[in-house]
């Protein structure tokens, strides 16, 4: 995604903080593993999609690391919620740091928004802890009070390395 | 080396079990580095992913760094990616276009097919400097069948048709799914590693022992894996959810094994007569076009799950992907597994086979993850000292030829081909390079 035009100092964005409010809660579902409720975030349509080269254009034609739809979101957290699954077998534990959130769009009109944010996800699991770090473009749509994911992509500055296995979203 | 006699390597294979050292002593792994990726015929990349004259792919064998090209005049070349002037690795990217290479370092530059273009300051060459004995090193053989190139870093060895004859129709199997008659593999890839030997990856592609138990956490209460393709409305039965044991229709599954190492799964039974959406539907149609409705219906009855094309790749026929083991080191390694694009067969087909398989076989997917656990604690587990050996003697004894396929057929959750595989890898170990 283009890099969004710098405003001018003292203009002040669209009350960034209910956006940045709403990054901080998502990222705390997840470390609480609460994937269920994560899930609930997302748009009937809503898709999580983790490229697998820097830039990629689309998740059809490509592979990527993620691109669920919400059917696959819930066959991943089932899986999650599974007795027998080996790779969560002791669970990772995570930590998420979402900063430098940006309102790149916004469209007041029809309650659509796109913020940018860094995101820095420390995992540990089995005593290995390892680090993710990376560009995230939340695509949202105000649901009363809140809002709804349409689309989150997350661009890991290491995409395209070779990984161990990835078993939580990021 | 400590460990490399021949009565050493010959003590470590018996017929139903095998010693712990192959998965975990170093000078065994760096033994393998030259007697079987040295040797044996490697799996190097498909030629859709260079196309046009002057792209390139680069890869390793094993551990070595290696360019597979299109020269100008369509010919592929399997070149050593390290510069024969001080020895730096040439071309860095995973893929690209450009009339030549040039070295970072003191800026030689070689051509598409390996021979040195041009030396910097030519005047300060030794005399008698011959530029043509500085191409870049190649691969002595290099043989294709069907886009699939492979090659041989060693002078003398079996020929490409003795090591791929008897896996021809598995690749046929797959290409032959493509209305056009040819594959893609031009849609990126996955990439992932684990604590662990390369092994244990190859003998998991034909395991079908595991698959109940390994990845229970894809099997919903009805003991009904997740709709893996596209059309599919659901997955394959691998659990009687009454006695929570193997589905019958599982242990039912055959194995086949041929040549040194290659072997391959026959399918699961799966609903195919149910399988249904508008992609799905429509590739039916567009291949019974190009092929006939009787072949059609042939080809879109699977009969192979997954092929191993001993040592270093398999063709995956459910999900389809081409898989390429990569050894780093005797408790590491890495895979890369590339989607593939059935030539001619409706976008929406594709991508939903591409879609799929982000959620079967990437480093964040339902099915390989369970795996990669498994090999990890596999490793750990064979520190110990206590139990020497590896226990692979299911169904010893049972094999039966098939004559009809000019194979050897055994049950799938056995451990023939496993068995297999060490017969080939005690082939190549026990003689000096």
């Amino acid at each position: 995604m283009d890099a969004p035009a710098l405003r001018p100092a003292g203009e002040s964005a669209v009350d960034r903080a209910r956006f940045e409010e709403f990054l901080i809660a998502e990222a705390r579902l997840l470390d609480e593993r609460r994937f269920r409720e994560w899930m609930e975030l997302f748009t009937e349509d809503g898709t999580y999609w983790v490229p697998s080269v820097p830039g990629q254009a689309s998740p059809f034609d490509q592979a990527s690391l993620f691109y669920d739809d919400r059917d696959l979101m819930r066959t991943r957290v089932e899986r999650l919620e599974h007795p027998r699954i080996h790779v969560q077998t002791p669970p990772s534990r995570t930590a998420h740091l979402v900063g430098n959130v940006l309102v790149e769009q916004a469209d007041e009109a029809k309650g659509e928004y796109v913020i940018g944010s860094t995101v820095i996800v420390v995992e540990y699991r089995d005593d290995a802890q390892r680090i993710f770090a990376g560009r995230q473009h939340h695509r949202l749509r105000r649901d009363g009070a809140s809002f709804r994911i349409v689309q989150k992509r997350v661009d890991l500055i290491n995409c395209d390395s070779a990984f161990e296995a990835i078993a939580v979203p990021i | 080396m400590r460990n490399g006699s021949a009565e050493y390597i010959a003590k470590l294979i018996e017929p139903g079990r095998v010693h712990r050292n192959v998965y975990t002593d170093p000078d065994i792994f760096e033994l393998e580095m030259e007697r079987i990726f040295g040797r044996a015929w490697l799996y190097v990349g498909h030629t859709s992913q260079i196309p046009q004259p002057g792209d390139y792919v680069t890869t390793e064998l094993g551990r070595q760094p290696v360019i597979m090209t299109r020269h100008r005049d369509g010919s592929v070349h399997v070149l050593i990616n390290r510069c024969t002037h001080r020895g730096a690795k040439v071309v860095n990217d995973r893929k690209g276009n450009a009339p030549r290479f040039t070295c970072c370092y003191h800026g030689w530059s070689f051509d598409t097919d390996g021979r040195l273009a041009s030396v910097p300051v030519p005047e300060g060459c030794a005399a008698g400097f011959d530029k043509s004995a500085f191409g870049l090193a190649r691969a002595p053989h290099v043989g294709e069948y069907r886009g699939f190139v492979f090659a041989n870093l060693a002078e003398k060895g079996l020929s490409f048709e003795d090591h791929i004859g008897p896996m021809k129709r598995n690749i046929d199997d797959l290409v032959d799914r493509a209305p056009a008659g040819a594959l893609a593999l031009d849609a990126g890839m996955h990439r992932y590693a684990y604590n662990g030997n390369w092994k244990l990856q190859v003998e998991n592609v034909l395991d079908s022992y595991h698959v109940p138990f390994g990845h229970a956490s894809t099997v919903n209460k009805q003991g009904v894996q997740f709709a893996r393709r596209e059309g599919d409305r659901k997955g394959a039965t691998v659990v009687e959810t009454e006695k929570k044991q193997t589905a019958a229709s599982w242990k039912e599954r055959k194995s086949y094994i041929v040549g040194s190492g290659h072997g391959w799964t026959s399918n699961t039974a799966l609903d195919e007569g149910k399988r249904s959406s508008p992609a799905y539907d429509e590739y039916r149609r567009v291949l019974a076009e190009s092929v006939g409705a009787e072949r059609a219906q042939q080809i879109l009855t699977p009969r192979l799950h997954n092929s191993l094309i001993y040592p270093n790749m398999s063709i995956m026929g459910l999900n389809i992907h081409v898989r390429v083991i990569k050894p780093i080191a005797v408790d590491r390694t890495e895979v890369t597994i590339y989607p593939i694009r059935l030539v001619g067969a409706p976008q929406a087909m594709n991508f939903g086979n591409i879609r799929l398989l982000n959620v079967t076989h990437s480093a964040t997917s339902f099915v390989q993850t369970d795996d990669l656990e498994a090999f990890a604690r596999t490793q750990q587990g064979l520190r110990s000292r206590l139990t020497d050996w590896v226990d692979i003697s299911r169904g010893l004894g049972d094999e039966e030829p098939d004559r009809e396929l000019n194979a050897t057929r055994g049950l799938a959750t056995h451990e023939m081909v496993v068995r297999a595989q060490y017969k080939a890898w005690l082939g190549y170990m026990r003689e000096a390079a």
